[in-house]
């Protein structure tokens, strides 16, 4: 953000070179146009700005000014065994969800590979489908299939809802990875005597190793964030998404805001993490 | 007769009702350096994967050193391949992309090195093994790629157009180093490529495919000089193709009626009918051009075929002359800069050259080729 304003007085200087003849670009645009990108940019940061800076004061109650800084907060989350069970399922799904999701989409992207663009084209548009479908459908969907199929909710109905959610994101990631990979280097393994296992094992997975472990994170941040889903599914555990949302329908307490920032934390690292594995070519 | 380090016997292949190759057969010598030569979708690539193992063939079968290989999956055959564009494992260092095959095979570690070492040297890439491929030049890359075929020690070694990627000094430099690299090794070596110039310049023989069918295989000179249709003649080198009627034959030699004066004389190649079509192939550098007098009738017999200069165009080393007959007949001429000294647009000359200098086949000069 700081860049931004940098940038923007910068272009301004140059601007009004070229204007100066011109009635153009007055000093007043310009300050609208400053003042209209700083709220725009306020809006989106200042909901997550307030909680995390809440989620260290010492009052109780959600005023400012500060009064005093403090981890308690963070020391009450971490005693309540609410909390902890609920990280720990949220971490179990997590990694329950990665593990699979990447399994089946590097079996299905590789597969997918194989095919004539023609074939290829819609089958990746079905594969991606899902997750154009509202989370409150898959939901509710679920949850109908699972009583249909008499399975009573819990973690293993929110895995399953979870890898659903992740799958289409996986396939993605490592789809666009596969369309620059160069089959002839897996020839060439071949020819050098290669059985088509040790060729996967020697060359095309370390190749692929970063998009796999992209698509892997990825599918963790999806999981961990995920609350819909896991709503109409996990009965009565609880994730903590769903901790969260519990907890604020008993009033807003400060313990919540430390929750939702060690939510926020995990999932940017994640997602930073997994743009930069993904984009990395070798 | 000697045990053929390659042979391939009445291959055919489809791709799906489409039919790439229609029965190739050919047999490559050991230390020998044979070139599938052809236009792009001629299948000469498809047959070089049907004897890596890439591609299975519909029809007949595979030979390499007397042991039949057709069913036979690319790890297990004695054959290598250098890629059109290297495909060098990008993981790997220059050193471990050479090495490969040879841990596969389970050598020791130093014994590999050492291996390795002697590679680099041969193809001149000495220092550069700790590097990754990603920092190596369009030549480097080939030069490593070759080095890690070849370190197998593959009865056959199989080249995919590998110097087609890179630019033209580099490319005759690489040709000869190539060469000079299969002798000192007495390897053998099936190269592609759909360059005449680079068939000529390093192989033993020529193998020229058009259609999914083998058009002629020779030596170089065999097939510069004996081409052994139109497609042939007129693919490998430049030269004039004049279609004319076969007006008579003596020993061998025809005489064309091309237009209505232009009479042609070369070597017949097959059978020849008097009064049908044929086609005549001249070398424009077997042409010899001496300058006529004006007033020399036009329609008058000649010893020699007449034709008024159109335009002189200069090649550097050499200068090439257009010049038409007074029947509509287009020939081009091959001289040396001093030979054309003093030519110029819309003087006559007479063309000759020896019977022996040019072919003629039977057909036109389109779609005659077997």
């Amino acid at each position: 953000m700081g860049d931004s304003v940098v940038s923007g007085s910068g272009r301004r200087s140059g601007r009004g070179r070229d204007a100066a003849g011109g009635a153009g670009t007055s000093a007043l645009t310009i300050w609208a146009s400053r003042l209209f990108i700083a709220v725009v940019l306020i809006y989106l940061f200042a909901p997550v700005v307030v909680t995390v800076l809440f989620s260290f004061t010492t009052s109780p109650r959600l005023s400012l000014p500060i009064e005093g800084v403090t981890l308690d907060w963070y020391r009450k989350a971490f005693a309540d065994p609410l909390f902890t069970t609920a990280l720990n399922n949220s971490l179990v799904l997590a990694v329950v969800t990665a593990v699979v999701s990447v399994t089946l989409g590097v079996t299905f992207s590789f597969g997918m590979a194989r095919l004539s663009a023609r074939t290829r084209g819609p089958l990746l548009t079905a594969s991606l489908l899902p997750a154009a479908v509202p989370a409150l459908v898959l939901g509710v969907a679920l949850a109908v299939f699972f009583t249909a199929l008499n399975r009573p909710p819990g973690l293993v109905n929110a895995a399953i809802g979870h890898i659903l959610v992740a799958l289409p994101f996986v396939i993605l990631t490592l789809n666009a990875r596969l369309e620059t990979f160069d089959f002839s280097v897996t020839e060439a393994a071949r020819d050098l005597g290669a059985s088509p296992l040790r060729t996967f094992r020697d060359i095309t997975f370390p190749i692929m190793r970063p998009s796999v472990i992209g698509a892997a994170l990825l599918a963790m941040a999806l999981s961990i964030d995920e609350f819909v889903v896991t709503w109409f599914t996990i009965g009565n555990q609880q994730t903590l998404p769903v901790l969260i949302w519990g907890l604020l329908r008993r009033g807003i307490d400060p313990t919540v805001n430390a929750l939702a920032t060690v939510v926020l934390v995990s999932l940017v690292f994640l997602v930073v993490l997994s743009s930069l594995l993904s984009r990395r070519r070798s | 007769m000697s045990e053929a380090a390659v042979r391939v016997v009445g291959v055919k292949k489809q791709f799906g009702d489409q039919a790439v190759l229609h029965g190739i057969d050919l047999d490559v010598a050991p230390n020998e350096f044979v070139s599938l030569l052809g236009p792009s979708g001629c299948g000469k690539t498809t047959l070089l994967r049907i004897i890596a193992g890439f591609e299975q063939a519909s029809a007949g079968r595979v030979e390499v050193a007397g042991t039949d290989v057709t069913g036979m999956p690319p790890h297990k055959r004695p054959t290598n391949l250098v890629f059109q564009r290297g495909a060098l494992f990008p993981h790997m260092t220059v050193a471990e992309n050479i090495g490969y095959s040879l841990k596969l095979r389970g050598w020791p570690k130093a014994r590999i090195g050492a291996r390795v070492d002697e590679l680099l040297v041969l193809v001149r890439l000495d220092g550069l093994g700790g590097r990754a491929p990603t920092h190596l030049s369009g030549g480097q890359i080939q030069r490593a790629a070759l080095a890690r075929a070849l370190a197998p020690q593959p009865t056959v070694l199989l080249l995919d157009e590998p110097l087609s990627a890179l630019d033209l000094k580099l490319r005759q430099h690489m040709q000869l180093e190539l060469r000079a690299l299969q002798r000192q090794l007495a390897a053998t070596f099936i190269y592609v490529t759909h360059d005449q110039t680079e068939a000529l310049v390093m192989s033993d023989r020529i193998a020229i495919m058009n259609a999914g069918r083998l058009v002629q295989v020779g030596t170089p000179r065999e097939i510069y000089t004996r081409p052994a249709s139109v497609f042939a003649s007129d693919f490998i080198g430049e030269t004039n193709l004049v279609p004319g009627i076969v007006a008579s034959v003596d020993d061998g030699l025809v005489t064309l009626a091309a237009g209505s004066v232009t009479r042609l004389v070369g070597r017949a190649s097959g059978a020849m009918v008097i009064g049908s079509t044929a086609t005549l192939s001249v070398r424009p550098e077997a042409i010899h051009l001496t300058r006529t007098d004006a007033a020399v009738d036009p329609g008058a017999p000649v010893d020699g075929h007449r034709g008024q200069v159109r335009q002189i165009v200069y090649l550097g080393a050499r200068v090439r002359v257009e010049s038409i007959s007074s029947d509509g007949i287009t020939t081009w001429t091959d001289l040396r800069d001093d030979e054309a000294e003093g030519l110029s647009p819309d003087d006559w000359v007479t063309l000759r050259w020896a019977p022996d200098a040019a072919s003629v086949w039977a057909g036109g000069t389109i779609g005659t080729e077997a």
